[in-house]
């Protein structure tokens, strides 16, 4: 019995043990990581008449994604050169997490509420209200409006960064967007005869002319269009729905209605892959790369590798106008957390992002579209046959309406109600039923 | 022991096993395929079985600038003190569950079991706040906690199960012999549970190597998982095929190079010899 | 052998145990409890407010929810099930004698040892209805002249992600039933030769008897850890085209992912509950003859 004894005093000494180990791992985890906090506390006393200068050697943290491990690099890099540039001392650090198909908003969400969250993130515009209505982002507005690059940024995004609140506030500030437009293959097109659509009627045209059996076997070769039925796919689908006069507000409108019939008679009618339905970015890109489809619907975010693969034989336009016209704008902004201790260093990190160097660097590699008027007018951006498109759809681009139910539409309801309809499970009333009643859910 | 014809062994033993095999390995196989393959390859016309123009770029890269190394020592670490912590206080637990009867036994047996049907995601609010609270956040230590939390009910119940398949003679007549509770146990039991304790170890270990939802959240720059670091690669702008499978096929091998040493043990019962089948 | 009177040591042996679980989980759970009765959706915290039994009856008035069900029924039943079978026969396979067993034992652990990130996406990648090499190999045989569409039609979705989950799961079966199948006396084998019996008769008058705690906690444990399971569904299908592959565990997973805790919590209790009615017969059972 004793040794028995023994035994289990020596295992509780162990795990005591662990204990004590745990405990000390964290307080220097503390000492490294959360050292504003603590610089704050220790400061406390002297910044309290000076609170404009908390930014004088502060850290911060920031947390990112990034699509490739190119940009994971390049984002890196931004960061190293910001910390040496800047004359406040401050220190960025650069903390990556994965996008997982969007989980990466839910990863931040549950560390911000949890108390644990960065400084500074990037972010997605479709998470704000998410954010907002649990107090967690700094109001932006009076930074903005005493800042000297406010004029860079055009007007109308900062309206669109307000509407994503529901308030007259800026959470969130603009970093680069990308503006939907409709990637074809000339060569394509020649061979099937038909000319870049300038209507929404010849578009559907084109993409019946372009399904082609180019091997005379009986079976599809080339499919006209390469559709998305996973979820993002509601950004080339809104395009469909406005061609036929329809809109986000009433999707159960009789035009938006025959929007999703034209989506489906698509799919049904065999003008694109049959994986459609499951289809993602993943899949759209590899299909028109790999010269499956005639035409696909994304942004500048893959035009370089377009140019690689195809060289000359890739171009783009516009989505083409019917009764109305729309092409989703993609976003990526930075948001400043309320817990954080260096307000006024973690705005000079995303102004520095927004219209600084980074966003020169940043956009220029990575091909999205800058959101500062000075660097729009760089040479790069204005000989770029793809930015063209996406500065020709800029006037009618548009974002979903942002809603506090507007993720689990995108992610969940959006993907599923829409394959059901190209099945056949469900009719396109039905599915457009469905679609407004979960967007608009009060 | 009859000796079996060649003919009898092929259909009761190579035949079978072969077929289970191929199809167990052959999503590997094609991933380390496509871990050297071309990208132009991956989605070209027809599909090959052997890539045409063989590449191991990744892994260089993977090495290179990617220091995968770092996510690989963090998991290594953190499956490993999670397989000690999870082992010792399991065998203990399962010890009591099986050899005294005590009051509430069945409470506890069925407080462990209803642990690990709570699904993780509603977990991760209120443990990222307790985390904190106690100082653990970003620390491997975290990860070690969240997942003992899992392991422990999972390992409990399985020696449970062992355990009370084994012959209670042998520790019986140590009893007799005079050996005290702990001596019959270190003497006897230990020996014999061993492939049962290896087996245990074995999943908690995969289960700690593998795990994504805790290990996002619960670790930073410095203490990132390869799940985690495996995820990086899969951005909004696709998947980086090459770079992900390598990965994969790194990760995998340690695990099977390590089961393959402990395998020998999980066939060492001391009551054993060969087992015919 | 026991004495009835009071013993500490058991309770001191199961407390380590105990400790470290209920630091972790007992707070939450009872937080899950409390929510489940308020409408607990964080993408509206002003109006979080005690709503009673409002969130149940929503979810027995949701037909998603019941088509989760049914699939979280197939899902365990067919996925288990199969996992067992193979896995069992792989295990007394794995146990005989032969050239190289050492090294077949531990490859045939790769699935298990692959992440689930992995595993969702060389699955999508093998089952892809344009590129994927299960097509390639059904049209080289001659079995289909079309390739099928196994991800993106409701009909085949479903069963083509539980082939991955058995796929995953025949490992753990194995070792585990390996590891049992060495705690058998020999003498036993040894005596059934003498009496002539055959293989099959040795198998069930010996093996399985001797494993039946084994098997049963391994099946259980299972169970449990299936229907809970999320990454692979996630990483393959996200629970479409149309809902066909969402099972109970995915649907709480995207609810609990928008932050509509609440919902995400009752259908948790549900889950909880139907598992604990299929655990109750195995505790009983297993502490009928836990005493001897």
């Amino acid at each position: 019995m004793k040794k028995l004894l023994l035994l289990f005093i020596m295992l509780w000494c162990g795990a005591a043990l662990l204990g004590c180990t745990a405990a000390q791992n964290s307080s220097d985890q503390d000492e490294e990581n959360e050292q504003p906090t603590e610089n704050e506390a220790e400061n406390e006393g002297e910044n309290e008449e000076e609170a404009s200068d908390d930014s004088e050697g502060a850290t911060i943290t920031y947390w990112y994604w990034a699509d490739n491990s190119e940009y994971s690099q390049l984002m890196q890099d931004i960061i190293a050169e910001f910390n040496e540039t800047n004359d406040k001392g401050i220190t960025v650090v650069g903390e990556e997490y994965p996008w997982d198909g969007g989980g990466y908003s839910e990863t931040l969400f549950t560390a911000a509420v949890g108390g644990g969250g960065p400084d500074v993130a990037s972010f997605k515009l479709t998470s704000t209200p998410l954010f907002t209505a649990n107090d967690l982002l700094v109001n932006l507005d009076d930074f903005i409006n005493n800042w000297e690059d406010k004029d860079e940024i055009d007007e109308n995004l900062y309206n669109v960064m307000k509407k994503a609140s529901g308030t007259d506030s800026i959470y969130v500030m603009p970093w680069n967007t990308q503006i939907l437009y409709v990637y074809y293959r000339p060569s394509i097109f020649e061979e099937a005869g038909v000319e870049v659509p300038t209507t929404y009627e010849e578009f559907l045209t084109a993409i019946e002319k372009t399904t082609m059996d180019t091997d005379g076997d009986g079976t599809t070769d080339v499919y006209g269009f390469g559709m998305r039925g996973a979820t993002g796919g509601h950004e080339p689908w809104g395009s469909f729905i406005h061609g036929r006069g329809g809109s986000f507000d009433e999707l159960d409108s009789e035009a938006s209605i025959k929007g999703m019939q034209d989506f489906i008679d698509i799919y049904e009618n065999g003008y694109v892959p049959p994986t459609a339905t499951t289809d993602g970015f993943n899949e759209i890109i590899a299909n028109f790369k790999s010269g499956k489809t005639a035409m696909t619907i994304h942004h500048t975010g893959s035009s370089a590798e377009m140019v690689e693969t195809f060289g000359d034989d890739v171009s783009a336009f516009a989505f083409p106008a019917g009764e109305g016209q729309w092409t989703s704008m993609g976003d990526t902004e930075n948001v400043i957390f309320e817990s954080t201790e260096h307000k006024e260093a973690a705005f000079e990190w995303v102004s520095y992002l927004a219209t600084g160097k980074g966003q020169e660097d940043w956009t220029i590699a990575t091909g999205n579209v800058p959101v500062s008027k000075t660097v729009q007018q760089l040479d790069h951006f204005q000989n770029n046959k793809f930015m063209k498109a996406s500065i020709d759809g800029m006037p009618y681009a548009g974002i979903i309406p942002i809603k506090d139910t507007t993720t689990e539409w995108i992610s969940t309801i959006w993907p599923n109600t829409t394959s059901a309809a190209l099945l056949g499970d469900q009719s396109a009333e039905e599915a457009m039923q469905t679609l407004q009643e979960a967007l608009h859910e009060e | 022991m009859k000796k079996e014809s060649l003919l009898q062994k092929l259909f009761m033993l190579y035949l079978p096993i072969s077929t289970i095999l191929i199809f167990l390995l052959f999503p590997f196989y094609w991933t380390f395929i496509t871990s050297i393959k071309p990208e132009e390859e991956l989605y070209g016309p027809t599909v090959t079985y052997w890539p045409e123009n063989m590449t191991f770029d990744s892994y260089r890269k993977l090495f290179g600038e990617f220091n995968f190394l770092q996510p690989m020592f963090n998991s290594f670490l953190v499956a490993t003190i999670t397989t000690l912590v999870t082992l010792t206080v399991s065998v203990l637990a399962a010890y009591a569950f099986t050899r005294f009867d005590f009051k509430g036994k069945q409470l506890f047996m069925g407080l462990f079991l209803t642990n690990n049907m709570f699904p993780h995601v509603l977990l991760l609010i209120p443990l990222f706040a307790i985390m904190r609270s106690v100082n653990l956040l970003y620390t491997p230590t975290s990860l070690v906690v969240a997942y003992a939390t899992f392991t422990i009910p999972f390992s409990v119940w399985m020696l449970t199960g062992y355990l009370k398949d084994l012959p209670s003679s042998l520790e019986e007549a140590a009893l007799i012999d005079g050996a005290n509770r702990a001596k019959a146990f270190i003497k006897v039991i230990l020996p014999v549970l061993m492939p049962s304790i290896i087996a245990t170890g074995v999943y908690i270990f995969i289960q700690s190597w593998n795990e994504y939802t805790f290990a996002v959240l619960f670790t930073n720059e410095d203490t990132r998982t390869i799940p985690v670091t495996l995820k990086n690669l899969i951005g909004q702008l696709g998947v980086q095929w090459d770079l992900l499978t390598a990965g994969g096929i790194i990760t995998i091998i340690p695990v099977c190079i390590m089961f393959f040493f402990a395998q020998k043990k999980l066939i060492e019962g001391m009551t054993s010899g060969s087992v015919k089948g | 052998m026991q004495k009835k009177r009071f013993n500490i040591w058991p309770y001191l042996l199961i407390s380590p145990a105990l400790l470290i679980v209920t630091f972790v989980v007992f707070l939450p759970v009872l937080e899950a409890i409390f929510m489940s009765f308020q409408n607990y959706d964080l993408r509206r915290p002003d109006k979080i407010a005690y709503i009673g039994f409002q969130n149940f009856a929503e979810m027995f008035a949701d037909p998603i929810f019941w088509l989760a069900f049914k699939n979280t029924v197939i899902w365990v039943v067919f996925g288990v099930g199969l996992q067992f079978f193979f896995g069992f026969i792989l295990a007394l396979l794995l146990n005989q004698k032969f050239i190289g067993r050492g090294l077949v034992r531990s490859v045939s652990l790769i699935p298990w040892a692959t992440p689930g990130v992995l595993i969702g996406l060389m699955w999508k990648w093998i089952y892809d209805g344009n590129y994927g090499v299960l097509n390639d190999l059904l049209m080289k045989v001659g079995l289909v002249d079309q390739p099928i569409m196994f991800l993106s039609q409701t009909s085949t979705a479903f069963g083509s992600v539980i082939v991955t989950i058995i796929w995953q799961g025949i490992p753990f079966f194995a070792i585990m039933i390996l590891a049992g199948l060495q705690g058998i006396s020999q003498e036993m084998y040894e005596a059934a030769d003498i009496d002539g019996a055959t293989k099959l008769q040795k198998l069930f008058r010996i093996t399985i008897p001797s494993l039946k705690n084994v098997i049963f906690i391994t099946i259980l444990l299972r169970v449990i850890w299936v229907a809970n399971s999320v990454d692979i569904i996630h990483n393959i299908t996200g629970g479409g085209p149309s809902y066909s592959t969402q099972t109970l565990s995915v649907y709480i997973f995207n609810k609990a992912n928008v932050l509509d805790l609440g919902y995400s919590s009752s259908m948790a209790l549900f889950l909880m509950f139907m598992l604990a009615v299929v655990a109750v017969p195995y505790l009983k059972n297993s502490f009928k003859e836990g005493t001897k």
